[in-house]
């Protein structure tokens, strides 16, 4: 009889607890996995050098690349270009954040101004951003500005559409209900825009902070005196294409890290958000 | 029977002399560096006029990036590109077993190109200033600093700013007063703005070339040691293909633009345009051919009075491409085409060495080049 009255989400519950001696090993195996495709991908990239299928200096063996990394976090050269990349992804991501989740929700907002910006906001987007990435060198510099406006520019777009999906994704009877106990404007923004976009907004932002390597690095390859794209474009003239694979390997994992650390605020965000949802519905 | 036999000599002229043209024309593709541009008309010279086909090999043109064309030719994957000296001695250095055959470019072409304006007008002046550069590598980071190091300065006394290929904007907006250039190109187009009154304050530039004071290897034609090994004959076609298309560019320029013409878009403006060209190499030819022993200097004159003559129909505009094309002409001319210097190997070694970027001589710099396939 009891049953009949349990709400789905805790008879789910309950299952899951019915099954937890399986999870701990699930939960392994997916930890596991990418680990041990990487273990594969890294023996098969030492079977492809131990037979020679290609010259070493178009696949360096992983034990050269391995010593080039260990040499480059001794002298300390790998630590600063990475650094340098990373300050400016951060700060161009902050700039691209703000002003894409600005103009997403004025453009959420407004229909009027969606349609006479969002042309020209798309048009721009559609440019790759090495057709006109040399030109913000000429304009701001080789310094680190371009590239914070190369990276802001690149993770911008993203960002904008998602928070425009976001708010507009806003259930229409929800924005009545608290209509009706006439929530002030920012009681809305707050309590019903915000985690209504929520979701939508931290997918942009997973995307945009990969996005914003992709910026950084193309920025430094146009002109710069540091970074990890600087970094690749002199080990390419100079022919030490080890180091171009740590640094290839370097952007990855600076890319995964990023991505990585969002899912988690995700993850936490948006845990906490479908408790309050489920106990509302309990 | 006769008439069997006449069949069968008609049929051996048709389908074998056809076939024998046929398996004669080796399949080439040769990289070159930069995109399709008049400054590679040696290339479309000796495509369109026939010169690799005279030594059996039919060419394509490919463009990329220098470290990727001498890896692809390191590996065996492309056979033959058009390549700086200084990336063979790196690339050697870092067992990559290619050779360079064929000394195209007789004067390193990198300068610095300095405003009026700034006062700047030796190598001396260039302490303490800002000079643009398109990035720490390649030929015009070792340029510069081969400069430096030649009077006693080295990268700490100037500010290197890096601009990517964007010299004559920078220089332009008033940016910098100092940048590294091509000495054949980007001076040429910032002295055509400046006549436009499309340059900022700048009124006209100053050079100072690098191989005024400095003697390095520059580009040349690359191949890889197993080509050599297996196949010297492809190597001497290659080489004399290009060989020819670089004499023909110096002795005869417009007939050099009219071929460049049919691989490089927007060198020909107007049908009016490309009769002068036709002229001017008809003229030129028929001048060569009355004075088969005309100098260098004589040569270099009929250049010079080609763009003149021109000047008088077409605006500087129209005739950029042409004007860098007699630029880059000088780069090339010599009194024996294509052959390197082992001296200047060695210079160019030690300045790679002075740079940090060579850690050792290499231990046979001898086998990096080769005078051994020049025609005679």
């Amino acid at each position: 009889m009891q049953n009949t009255l349990e709400n789905p989400l805790q008879h789910e519950r309950k299952l899951r607890h019915l099954i937890s001696p399986h999870l701990p090993i699930r939960l392994s195996v997916r930890q596991t996995a990418p680990l041990v495709l990487i273990a594969l991908l890294l023996g098969l990239w030492q079977l492809v050098t131990a037979l020679r299928l290609y010259p070493t200096f178009i696949i360096p063996p992983p034990v050269d690349v391995l010593n080039t990394l260990i040499n480059g976090l001794r002298d300390g050269s790998l630590l600063y270009h990475a650094s340098v990349t990373i300050s400016q992804m951060l700060i161009g991501l902050g700039i691209g954040a703000f002003v894409g989740v600005t103009l997403g929700y004025v453009l959420g907002k407004s229909a009027l101004l969606e349609n006479v910006l969002a042309p020209v906001v798309l048009a721009f987007q559609s440019t790759p951003v090495v057709a006109y990435a040399p030109l913000l060198v000429i304009w701001f510099g080789s310094g680190t500005t371009s590239k914070i406006i190369i990276c802001a520019l690149i993770v911008f777009f993203p960002l904008m559409m998602n928070t425009l999906v976001g708010v507009r994704s806003v259930p229409g009877d929800e924005r009545d209900l608290m209509r009706l106990y006439a929530a002030s404007r920012w009681q809305m923004f707050i309590k019903l825009e915000v985690p209504s976009a929520l979701p939508v907004l931290l997918g942009g932002l997973k995307v945009s902070a990969t996005l914003a390597v992709i910026g950084s690095v193309v920025g430094e390859f146009i002109g710069a005196n540091a970074g990890l794209g600087f970094l690749i474009n002199v080990s390419r003239s100079q022919y030490n294409t080890p180091m171009v694979f740590v640094c290839v390997f370097i952007l990855a994992l600076i890319a995964r890290t990023m991505y990585g650390l969002i899912s988690l605020v995700e993850a936490r965000l948006l845990h906490g958000r479908r408790r309050t949802s489920e106990q509302i519905h309990v | 029977m006769r008439k069997f036999k006449v069949w069968i000599l008609f049929a051996l002229l048709t389908f074998g002399v056809g076939s024998i043209n046929a398996q004669e024309l080796v399949e080439q593709t040769l990289f070159l560096t930069y995109i399709p541009n008049v400054q590679f008309s040696p290339a479309y010279v000796a495509i369109e006029q026939g010169y690799f086909a005279d030594s059996g090999i039919r060419v394509t043109i490919e463009h990329g990036d220098e470290p990727v064309g001498l890896d692809l030719i390191a590996a065996g994957q492309r056979q033959f590109g058009i390549i700086g000296g200084e990336q063979v001695i790196l690339a050697r250095a870092n067992n990559r077993p290619v050779v360079f055959v064929y000394e195209w470019f007789q004067k390193y072409p990198i300068a610095v190109v300095t405003t009026v304006e700034s006062g700047i007008t030796t190598p001396e002046d260039l302490r303490g200033q800002r000079i643009g550069i398109p990035g720490r590598f390649g030929a015009s980071y070792t340029g510069i600093l081969a400069l430096l190091s030649a009077f006693g300065m080295s990268e700490r006394d100037v500010q290197l700013e890096p601009i990517g290929f964007n010299a004559p904007e920078v220089v332009c907006a008033g940016g910098i007063n100092a940048s590294t250039i091509y000495v054949n190109n980007e001076p040429i187009i910032i002295r055509e703005r400046a006549l436009a009154g499309d340059c900022g304050s700048v009124n006209d530039v100053n050079t100072i070339p690098v191989s005024q004071y400095v003697d390095m290897v520059s580009n040349g034609m690359v191949t890889n040691e197993e080509t050599i090994a297996n196949d010297p004959a492809l190597v001497r076609g290659m080489v004399r293909g290009w060989h020819e298309g670089t004499r023909v560019a110096i002795r005869n320029p417009a007939s050099a633009y009219l071929a460049s013409a049919a691989h490089v878009e927007g060198l020909i403006a107007s049908p009016e345009m490309r009769a002068a060209f036709e002229t001017l190499a008809a003229e030129q030819d028929a001048w060569l051919e009355a004075n088969p022993d005309a100098s260098r200097e004589a040569i270099a004159q009929r250049r010079t009075d080609s763009y003149a003559d021109l000047a008088q129909r077409f605006d500087p505009a129209t005739l950029l491409q042409y004007a860098i094309l007699l630029e880059t002409v000088k780069l090339w001319d010599a009194d024996r085409l294509g052959y390197t210097d082992p001296e200047s190997w060695e210079v160019t070694q030690s300045v790679l060495i002075d740079m940090g970027i060579l850690r050792a001589p290499l231990s046979d710099l001898s086998s990096a080049y080769s005078n051994d396939f020049l025609p005679e």
